[in-house]
């Protein structure tokens, strides 16, 4: 059998398990976290290569494809597994079980690189299975923080609840239609005139059970309380990582499976998308916690991505590729910050921000570009992406019956304004305010995550050709 | 001379380099200094070395430089100027080295300031040279970070008040000028890439089809540019933003902001809205003639109740801006070139009025008209550079602002008829407030309620600075040719594109 599309999970799933043994055997913590990054490294080469070939192999009886999309996917994934591993190395050395943790995330990882590339629900379903799992037990790492314990019961209990709605869902839909194989369930939907209960009540288990995942409003509670209870690089993995992997299986079921009856969501969907875009932004205005801040952006920045669903073209794919890419590197950057800083013993109230222009020059300015980013503000990478997304509505709104839609690109404006203010204030805390004067020095490790992320966020904002391309191309993957 | 180099871009790009130096020069402020003045008298060289080669008998856009950049969306990156853009990168370059020398005494993290400086110089000269849409765009939103931290670090006491609400105020206003981009765009994509093959930013690529645009595409977009723009400038009621930004940013933030920021929104009309959607713009003239009659009263009255002598003239602000859209709302090719001078006027004038007040709070240690008097004795040359910049502004004949207001209401009277006797009522106004302030502040019995024993005249560097604004607002004053002719021939080309109307 033909096993080169599933090559990339392979190599990680080969790492993973090596790495209790060799564990067992050295007890150095340094050894793990080099060989999780040689893994990942040699899973992105593996990647990397089949997108310079273009093939698009498929594998265990087209259940999963290899192609640009999944493939742009999995690179996504894995870098952001790589700076979440770098930066892990010296924020968790002290803990037990460090080999454990690089296996399960690089586990989820693996989840995330499948739900990429399934073609299939019940692929698609084992892949976001695999990645809950794993992080559900990565955000209760820390056994004796409370907080944590309470984050990974939430999360557990949250993701599971989720998980049988969606399941639900699903085996519904593939009872009116007969298959579980997406493509195959858009052509049946297709054909079917007049939609009868069952298919209704199967969208709403999707939107529902997939909302959670996504945290999309009225399904976003947990997020905050877990992004700010788990470990902080894991926050970052969740934020950057296994949210992004939501987006991806509702662009495949929704774009694909359920696009011949857009008609009858799309609107549904649309307000959804206002709503959690609005509701994050207006949320995180009055966060005292950092992380909690940073988790209804995440929120609000799912809202932005969520209105590719709606208008549906390639164009929005792409600008929705495109942003969560970008998001990729903005948030999760900003979450190794903050994590590098509470390392030095600084607190994760944005209070405790103030004046940290002065005590860690570098650390400040790369933060103030991250949230500059997260804003929207050129030429960084935020702006490049949000106005293809944007404009996309734009787009779509010039033929007339579509054309409510302007109203998203409108709301996402207005947004991105209002996001501002937050982002804004912490900036202004950190060269604005007066605060303690020592001097804070961060781990290198995580150091060069933090390096990894803002270099991208300023070098796509100012050249993003080539990401744009490449968006491009998975978009017309996708829709092939 | 320049055929072969991108002068251009070595102008914009220049001062970014001298910012990363000041920057790096952390503990050295003296260096810090020095680096951003030469730095920023090597690019006002280099501008004002562009007149040598500029022919002024078109106009069309010299010293074009365009490359590629983000060819999937049509992009590119494009400059050039025509004698509108040149006239206020001249005035830019001008405006941010006597900013500099200005700020000579600024102790407070000075490298991190002149790193600022310069970067506000970036983004405004790219905003008057951007050809492409995104590229203007970027510019436009770049000027604001600097200047958020030029208040917000050394502003006065409601500092973060003002520039939070400085920041979202005008972002506010962009996004609604990018929503008009990108409609313009889409509109003209296809039309483009049946003509030139693919879809494009390039705002002289848009400029050929959008005569195609239907009139209802043209009013609302052309009402969603006149918002993003209006609020730069600022118009009323979308004004509020300016008085706060202004009474508490530092004075050489203040003299970028009035001089060259508020510019930034008039020279988007002329150079997009007018030219890009004639019909747009006829459909507007009606609001645009009472938003500037409107600002041109209002600003005037507000200026007339200032306790402040800075927020006075952030007000008269205002209501020199509306006589710049008066003299756009004419649509004629007089009124757009005299609105196009008025600016320029205005950026020479509001420099040395703000900085007259930074000299006021520095050396009374207070800016409010009731505690002062009587103190041109004590500090003559100050009184003599404040009384030459409240002269005119308040349009003393022989000087910069007679000429400006002269013509635009020359053009008005032309356009609309006695409608004009309106804004010339805020003529009488302007000249009041200006005169009772100078009285007030400068003459009459000394005060004695605030402590004069630190009471000086100006400093060396201080008096450069406002002697080089006062010669340039007397010769312009004699000699308005010197920048009419560069305005004429591109303010035709603006009305030629009108002229379908």
């Amino acid at each position: 059998m033909d096993l080169t599309a599933v090559l990339p999970e392979i190599i990680m799933i080969i790492f993973a398990a090596v790495l209790p043994a060799v564990y067992l055997g050295t007890k150095n913590d340094k050894m793990v976290a080099g060989i999780s990054i040689a893994g990942i490294l040699i899973a992105m080469a593996t990647v990397g290569q089949f997108l310079w070939n273009g093939a698009s192999p498929v594998v265990f009886e087209n259940l999963l494809q290899l192609d640009a999309f999944s493939a742009l996917f999995m690179l996504v994934f894995l870098i952001v597994a790589l700076y979440v591993v770098i930066a892990s190395v010296r924020y968790i050395e002290k803990e037990r079980h460090l080999a454990e943790y690089y296996t399960l995330i690089m586990f989820a990882t693996v989840g995330m690189m499948v739900v990429a590339s399934a073609t299939d629900l019940i692929t698609l379903f084992v892949g976001i299975e695999l990645t809950s799992l794993s992080s559900f037990a990565l955000v209760g790492f820390r056994k004796k923080d409370k907080r944590g314990a309470e984050a990974a019961t939430k999360y557990f209990v949250i993701g599971g609840l989720s998980s049988a709605i969606s399941l639900y869902g699903i085996s519904l839909l593939y009872g009116v239609t007969h298959t579980t194989n997406i493509a195959e369930i858009g052509a049946v939907v297709g054909d079917i005139t007049g939609l009868g209960p069952a298919l209704y009540i199967s969208l709403v288990m999707l939107i529902a059970g997939f909302g959670f995942k996504v945290a999309i409003v009225p399904f976003h509670m947990w997020a905050p309380d877990v992004y700010e209870g788990a470990p902080t690089p894991i926050a970052s993995f969740l934020a950057a990582g296994s949210k992004k992997m939501g987006l991806v299986a509702l662009f495949k079921i929704f774009l694909i499976g359920l696009f011949a009856i857009k008609a009858d969501w799309e609107i549904a969907v649309a307000v959804i998308a206002i709503a959690t875009m609005t509701l994050g932004n207006i949320m995180a205005v009055n966060q005292t916690s950092i992380k909690r801040m940073l988790a209804y952006s995440s929120i609000a920045q799912a809202g932005y991505i969520l209105i590719v669903l709606p208008i549906g073209t390639d164009y929005a794919l792409m600008g929705g590729i495109f942003h969560i890419i970008t998001h990729a590197f903005m948030k999760g950057g900003a979450f190794l910050i903050v994590a590098g800083l509470s390392m030095s013993a600084l607190g994760e109230n944005i209070a405790d921000y103030k004046g940290l222009a002065k005590r860690t020059p570098l650390l400040a300015l790369g933060m103030a570009i991250l949230l500059f980013a997260l804003a929207g503000i050129p030429p960084l990478s935020g702006f490049a992406s949000k106005v293809v997304l944007f404009s996309s509505a734009v787009d779509a709104s010039m033929i007339p019956a579509d054309n409510w839609m302007i109203w998203l690109a409108i709301a996402g404006v207005l947004n991105s304004a209002l996001s501002l203010y937050y982002y804004a204030r912490v900036v202004k805390y950190m060269y604005v305010e007066k605060g303690p004067e020592s001097k804070i020095r961060i781990p290198t490790t995580v150091a060069i995550a933090i390096f990894i992320c803002v270099v991208a966020t300023v070098i796509i904002g100012i050249y993003p050709e080539p990401i744009v391309d490449a968006c491009q191309a998975a978009a017309t993957a996708f829709f092939a | 001379m320049f055929d072969d180099i991108p002068i251009l871009s070595i102008i914009v790009f220049l001062p970014l380099i001298g910012a990363v130096i000041a920057f790096a020069l952390g503990n050295n402020k003296r260096m810090a200094k020095l680096i951003a003045l030469i730095f920023s008298a090597i690019t006002l060289l280099l501008s004002l070395l562009l007149l040598t080669e500029f022919n002024m008998s078109t106009g069309t856009f010299q010293f074009t430089e365009s490359y590629t950049w983000i060819e999937t969306l049509g992009i590119s990156y494009s400059l050039g100027v025509d004698g509108i853009g040149l006239l206020m990168v001249i005035l830019t370059t001008l405006l941010c080295f006597l900013a500099i020398l200005f700020s000579w005494d600024v102790e407070k993290r000075t490298h991190e300031y002149m790193g600022l400086m310069l970067v506000l110089e970036v983004g405004v000269l790219g905003v008057f040279m951007s050809l492409d849409y995104f590229l203007f765009y970027i510019f436009w939103e770049v000027v604001l970070i600097p200047m958020f931290f030029l208040i917000g670090i050394w502003g006065g006491p409601r500092k973060e008040y003002a520039a939070i609400k400085f920041f979202i105020y005008t972002h506010v206003a962009s996004l609604a000028m990018l929503i008009a981009i990108l409609a313009m765009y889409f509109e003209a994509k296809p039309m483009l890439e049946s003509l030139i093959g693919h879809a494009s930013f390039g705002m002289l690529d848009i400029a050929l089809v959008s005569g195609n645009f239907s009139y209802i595409f043209q009013v609302a977009v052309f009402g969603a540019l006149f918002f993003g723009f209006g609020v730069k400038m600022p118009i009323v009621p979308f004004h509020t933003w300016l008085p706060d930004a202004h009474v508490e940013a530092p004075t050489a933030g203040s003299v970028l902001l009035a001089g060259l920021l508020l510019k930034m929104g008039a020279y988007g009309l002329v150079r997009i809205a007018l030219p890009t959607l004639p019909e747009g713009a006829e459909a507007f003239v009606p609001i645009m003639l009472a938003i500037a009659i409107l600002s041109i009263l209002y600003g005037a009255f507000a200026s007339l109740a200032q306790r402040d002598l800075k927020k006075m003239v952030a007000f008269s602000s205002i209501s020199h801006m509306g006589i710049v859209l008066l003299g756009f709302a004419t649509l004629s090719e007089i009124g757009i070139a005299a609105g196009v001078f008025q600016m320029f006027a205005h950026g020479l004038i509001t420099a040395v009025l703000f900085m007259m007040c930074g000299v006021v709070q520095h050396k009374a240690g207070t800016r409010e008209i009731p505690l002062l008097g009587g103190l041109a004795p004590k500090i003559p040359i100050a009184a003599t550079f404040m009384t030459i910049g409240f002269l005119a502004s308040l349009g003393l004949p022989g000087m910069v602002g007679f000429i400006a207001e002269f013509s635009v209401f020359a053009a008005t009277f032309d356009a609309f008829g006695w409608l004009l006797i309106l804004p010339i009522i805020s003529v009488a106004i302007t000249a009041g407030y200006y005169l009772w302030a100078l009285q007030r502040t400068m003459f009459g019995p000394l005060t004695d309620k605030i402590n004069l024993s630190h009471l000086k005249d100006v400093s060396w560097y201080e008096a450069a600075p406002l002697a080089v604004l006062c010669i340039l607002i007397v010769v312009f004053g004699l000699l308005p040719g010197l920048a009419f002719d560069m305005i004429r021939p591109a303010t035709e080309i603006v009305t030629g594109l009108l002229g379908v109307i």
